[in-house]
């Protein structure tokens, strides 16, 4: 159906999200708790925006990310009021993301002042909620978001290496802040308290993924028993191709 | 990860509790609450026997467990004292009766004495504000307490002024 | 709308077991009294629970009713009952130590139906409470009950009752204020074969006990309110969602469904009809922000109290992603009554846009606490002064708190603001689930804001990011405040802030979570900068910032507030002035509150930050 959005005409898809639109008709707008992978989740509220709906006099602000278009309404994505929310959520997340650059650059762009910083653990984590939902893709959800209020976190239960965590570092190659961090010290990868034993690959004998991860996907029967690093494969299957052909 | 012996001897009774209620996620809260009230906390090892009963990982049962306020991660004292701090028993001096507490007790809100006598919490409303400030000590009601009252309510349970 | 007890002569000896009674002693006085009547079978003794506190009565427990004559005593100890059953119960003479002595007015009173606190209600909700045996559903019954559940299921068709409740105007009495018939109009128009129905009883708002006294005193009129519901949208299965604290409710509870059950009135084919439904007890596990509907739904779903955007609502896509209806205790309390009666005369009471009698809950600082149930329109001054008899020992009014951590504070000079769900959010604050706590001049504002700020730190759900950060940098600028650490430029940065939370919060607790902060700050700016600027509590409650001395001049050394005292820091001799000792001084400010000379006084604190 029809909307109209900052003025101009778009088509949208019945039931998809305004962000949906936005990004499939190049409307900049910011997200920090958004990823495809996983659609909208309405955690950071940096997609607000304006929505009249027919009938309505006034707009209402809305989470773009998870707001549904079904019927044609107007969307203003820039204006004053929404500038000025942006600015606000920003000046409140750089306080645990203190120096990270894109903090800094958001804070720059929307002129958000500067607030005293806070810890938080992990450190940087702006609580977007990726990461979970990283590791509940990949089936084993070893960490979950704790607490509740101003306590709330990431984290293993407990805070101790937990069972079901695989080291395959998803969620901190998710992660927007970089917030999760892990160490590799020779074949060993250090991660969420846990230490795990490198693979090496077989043809250029770099460390690549842990034995977990491999046993993992070996008894989920998606990988083969090769060994491979992800370039290794890559030419290995490009010789494979040529070969073939 | 640190296992206590301790919680083996207990399988067959988590078992038996969980057991009681279907697998459907509407019993977790009821099956956890259930636990909680046998032993004054959630035990590790019923933890993992509810998140394998219910198909959940442990990480998200932890984080039912430590979202609500019903449960507690750590065992409580024999003795929870338990300060109201409603509006009606804050603007009646709730937090001096809690300051008087952690004074005596030598322990925050929040945490139990080292020999697991006594707790100190302090509780959402407890809906009795005709008789505010209000305490309650293992589910007895203590209605109008005065700040000097607090030493003797103390005493009730066997405890000592602490030295601080 | 209240119907007599009994028609007849049979006496009965109506004992309160509620909460507040049975801490002074209630459960001897009950059994007593059924020990020593075992040889008079002709008087029945029954446990109630009332409406606790009525009158500021909670105080004056136990409480003994006797009927028919409606007398009630008050602070019946055990050792009164054998002097209670000769003297009234058998010779009819009245114990006049017992009987309730009005504060206002100061005459005894035999009954409480006599005082302005009773006479100016209208009970629709409450109508029951401390009236009948919850635990006894034929008490319910002869009261009424179970009617307007015959009237619909012999002849009503579910659109007529939703026709029914749209006429009366009922809006939720929870907070959300949401039109209840339209609400279930669009669950019984929405797409599916089940359907499901949901008894909100989170009450989470401290100083409310409205759904936790009709949940204990009167769990049927819920049950029949349940039925209903579910029979005009078409759902099969219900459930009513606890309180964890609520223990006695979930009690009464569970033996009202199963004598519902017994009496054909719960389960299969209800009263001989098509229809059939039932209803589960969930608990809650502790957490205010689960009287949200979507994160009452997660919970039962067996996930964190997290809730959802509401662009779609849960009467499309509720519990396991069903069409639901969820609505407040005090909301069913009024379906039968409306059923049976008709919307007309549920109509006729209250304004325009706010139909029916609310029930709010009185406490504070005001000398008749308790449970109040009046006309919407009824103003606040009716409530708190002819209704609750003014505040406490004359103490000047500040301000009261209606609506919990989503409202705000009202001054004195809104108190002819009428209650309703319209004027109170116009000034700032919100009816919410009923709530009104009266404050005195002994109060400070900024530390009021701050209590509710810190309560929200604790059980916002902690998800989005403007209610979690938001409420993190209020409490540390409130705390600061509080200590003598606050700058002036920190209001505007509290009032953008807020401004944002407002806006862009998901759920409703993140959006009126700035209530508190902008109602004081609108109100009782000047006590802010007092704070600021002179490091000074005027209210003489934040004990960084307060310091207690005796005046010699008005100290008669009477000794009370030595007595008083817990940390022994007063010395002095009976008729010599007394003394303060800072060093041991811990400003709790009992002295301050308990001196009937107005002897001690304020003083900034010289000395703080240690």
């Amino acid at each position: 159906m029809e909307i109209k959005l900052n003025g101009q005409e778009y088509e949208a898809y019945p039931g998809e999200s305004i962000l949906d639109l936005c990004r499939r008709e190049k409307v900049p707008l910011p997200t920090l708790c958004y990823h495809q992978a996983f659609g909208g989740q309405g955690v950071c509220r940096m997609c607000m925006v304006e929505v009249a709906e027919p009938g309505q006099k006034e707009a209402r602000l809305v989470a773009a990310c998870t707001y549904p278009l079904n019927t044609s309404v107007e969307i203003n994505t820039e204006s004053e009021r929404i500038k000025r929310i942006r600015k606000t959520i920003i000046m409140l997340l750089a306080r645990r993301a203190n120096d990270h650059p894109l903090l800094e650059k958001l804070a720059d762009d929307y002129g958000a002042p500067r607030l005293s910083e806070i810890i938080v653990q992990p450190p940087d984590c702006i609580l977007c909620g990726l990461c979970v939902h990283a590791c509940e893709e990949m089936g084993k959800s070893a960490i979950w978001s704790m607490f509740r209020g101003i306590d709330k976190r990431i984290a293993t239960p407990y805070d101790e290496a937990s069972e079901d965590c695989i080291g395959c570092a998803a969620c901190a190659r998710i992660c927007p802040t970089q917030a999760i961090s892990y160490s590799e010290k020779g074949s060993v990868r250090t991660i969420w308290n846990k230490d795990f034993a490198l693979a090496a690959c077989m043809r250029c004998g770099k460390y690549y993924a842990t034995q977990e991860e491999l046993l993992y996907l070996q008894e989920h029967g998606d990988y083969g028993q090769e060994n491979l690093c992800e370039s290794c494969r890559k030419k290995t299957l490009a010789i494979n191709m040529k070969n073939f052909t | 990860m640190q296992i206590d012996l301790g919680e083996y001897e207990h399988t067959r009774e988590y078992k038996n509790l969980i057991e009681n209620y279907s697998s459907q996620p509407e019993y977790l809260l009821a099956m956890m609450q259930d636990v909680q009230k046998q032993y004054n906390y959630l035990p590790r090892l019923a933890i993992s026997m509810i998140a394998e009963y219910m198909s959940m990982p442990v990480s998200r049962v932890y984080a039912v467990a430590s979202f609500y306020k019903a449960f507690s991660l750590t065992p409580k004292g024999r003795y929870v004292f338990r300060v109201c701090d409603g509006t009606a028993c804050h603007i009646k001096n709730s937090e001096t009766l809690l300051d008087q507490l952690q004074q005596h007790l030598g322990i925050m809100a929040g945490e139990t004495t080292p020999d697991g006598l006594f707790s100190v919490e302090t509780v959402n409303c407890l809906g009795a504000c005709a008789l505010a400030p209000v305490m309650v000590v293992n589910g007895k009601v203590y209605a109008k307490v005065a700040t000097g009252d607090v030493k003797k309510i103390i005493k009730e349970y066997g405890g000592q002024e602490h030295d601080s | 709308m209240t119907a007599n007890l009994e028609q007849n002569d049979r006496q009965i000896v109506l004992v309160c077991c509620g909460t507040g009674c049975t801490a002074n002693g209630a459960r001897e006085v009950f059994q007593n009294f059924q020990t020593k009547l075992k040889d008079h079978p002709e008087i029945e003794v029954q446990p109630i629970i009332k409406a606790t506190g009525c009158n500021g009565w909670c105080e004056k427990g136990p409480l003994v009713r006797m009927m028919p004559r409606d007398i009630t005593y008050c602070s019946v100890a055990a050792k009164d009952v054998d002097e209670i059953v000769e003297k009234t119960l058998l010779n009819g003479v009245l114990i006049k130590r017992l009987l309730y002595r009005d504060p206002v007015s100061k005459q005894q009173l035999t009954t409480h139906h006599m005082t302005d606190f009773y006479r100016k209600q209208h009970k629709i909700a409450l109508r029951n409470i401390g009236e009948i045996d919850p635990g006894e559903i034929n008490d319910f019954i002869e009261r009424g009950g179970y009617q307007a559940l015959k009237k619909a299921l012999q002849g009503m068709r579910p659109g007529e009752l939703i026709d029914e409740i749209k006429a009366s105007g009922l809006r939720g009495r929870g907070g959300g204020g949401f039109p209840t018939g339209r609400k279930w109009q669009a669950c019984s128009e929405a797409r599916g074969e089940t359907k499901y129905i949901i008894c909100n009883g989170d009450e989470g708002d401290p100083g409310a006990f409205m759904d936790r006294s009709i949940l204990e005193g009167d769990p049927h009129t819920v049950i029949e309110g349940m039925i209903l519901g579910a029979y005009a949208v078409g759902a099969a299965h219900g459930y009513i969602y606890v309180r964890d604290e609520y223990d006695l409710a979930v009690q009464y509870l569970g033996k009202a469904l199963k004598d519902a059950r017994k009496n054909g009135y719960l389960g299969n084919k209800i009263l001989d009809s098509e229809f059939s439904f039932d209803i589960e007890i969930i608990r809650g596990g502790g957490a205010f922000v689960c009287g949200e509907e979507t994160a009452l739904i997660a919970s039962i779903e067996g996930r964190i109290g997290e809730p959802r955007d509401k662009y779609v609502f849960p009467t499309e896509k509720g519990l396991w992603g069903k069409p639901t209806i969820i609505n407040n205790v005090e909301t069913w309390a009024n379906i039968p009554v409306i059923i049976r009666e008709g919307a007309e005369e549920f109509a006729a009471i209250g304004t325009e846009a706010s139909k029916g009698t609310k029930v709010f809950s009185l406490v504070g600082k005001v000398v008749n606490t308790g449970l109040v149930e009046v006309p919407m329109g009824t103003t606040l001054r009716e409530i708190i002064y002819e209704i609750g008899g003014g505040v406490l020992k004359k103490r000047a009014f500040k301000a009261v708190q209606t609506g919990g951590p989503s409202g705000g504070c009202i001054p004195a000079e809104l108190l002819d603001l009428p209650v309703d769900f319209d004027s109170l959010t116009q000034a700032g604050s919100m009816m919410g689930s009923g709530g009104l706590i009266v404050m005195d001049d002994h109060t400070c504002m900024v530390e009021v804001a701050r209590y509710y700020v810190n309560f929200l730190a604790e059980e916002s759900c902690g998800k989005c990011t403007p209610c979690r950060e938001g409420i993190r940098a209020l409490l540390e600028i409130l705390t600061n405040i509080c200590r003598g650490q606050g700058r002036i430029e920190d209001l505007q940065l509290m009032e953008d802030i807020c401004l944002t939370m407002q806006e862009a919060s998901l759920c409703a607790l993140g959006r009126t979570a700035p209530n508190p902060v902008l109602s004081t700050l609108r109100y009782f700016r000047d006590e802010y900068i007092e704070h600021i600027e002179n490091q000074f509590c005027p209210a003489g409650v934040c004990r960084e910032l307060t310091t207690f001395f005796i005046d010699p001049e008005k100290c008669t050394g009477c000794t009370l507030c030595i007595k008083y005292c817990s940390v022994d820091a007063i010395t002095g001799e009976k008729k010599q002035v007394h003394v303060i000792d800072e060093n041991t001084c811990i400003r709790c400010g009992e002295c301050y509150r308990i001196c009937t000379f107005d002897a001690i006084k304020l003083a900034r604190r010289e000395h703080y930050g240690n």
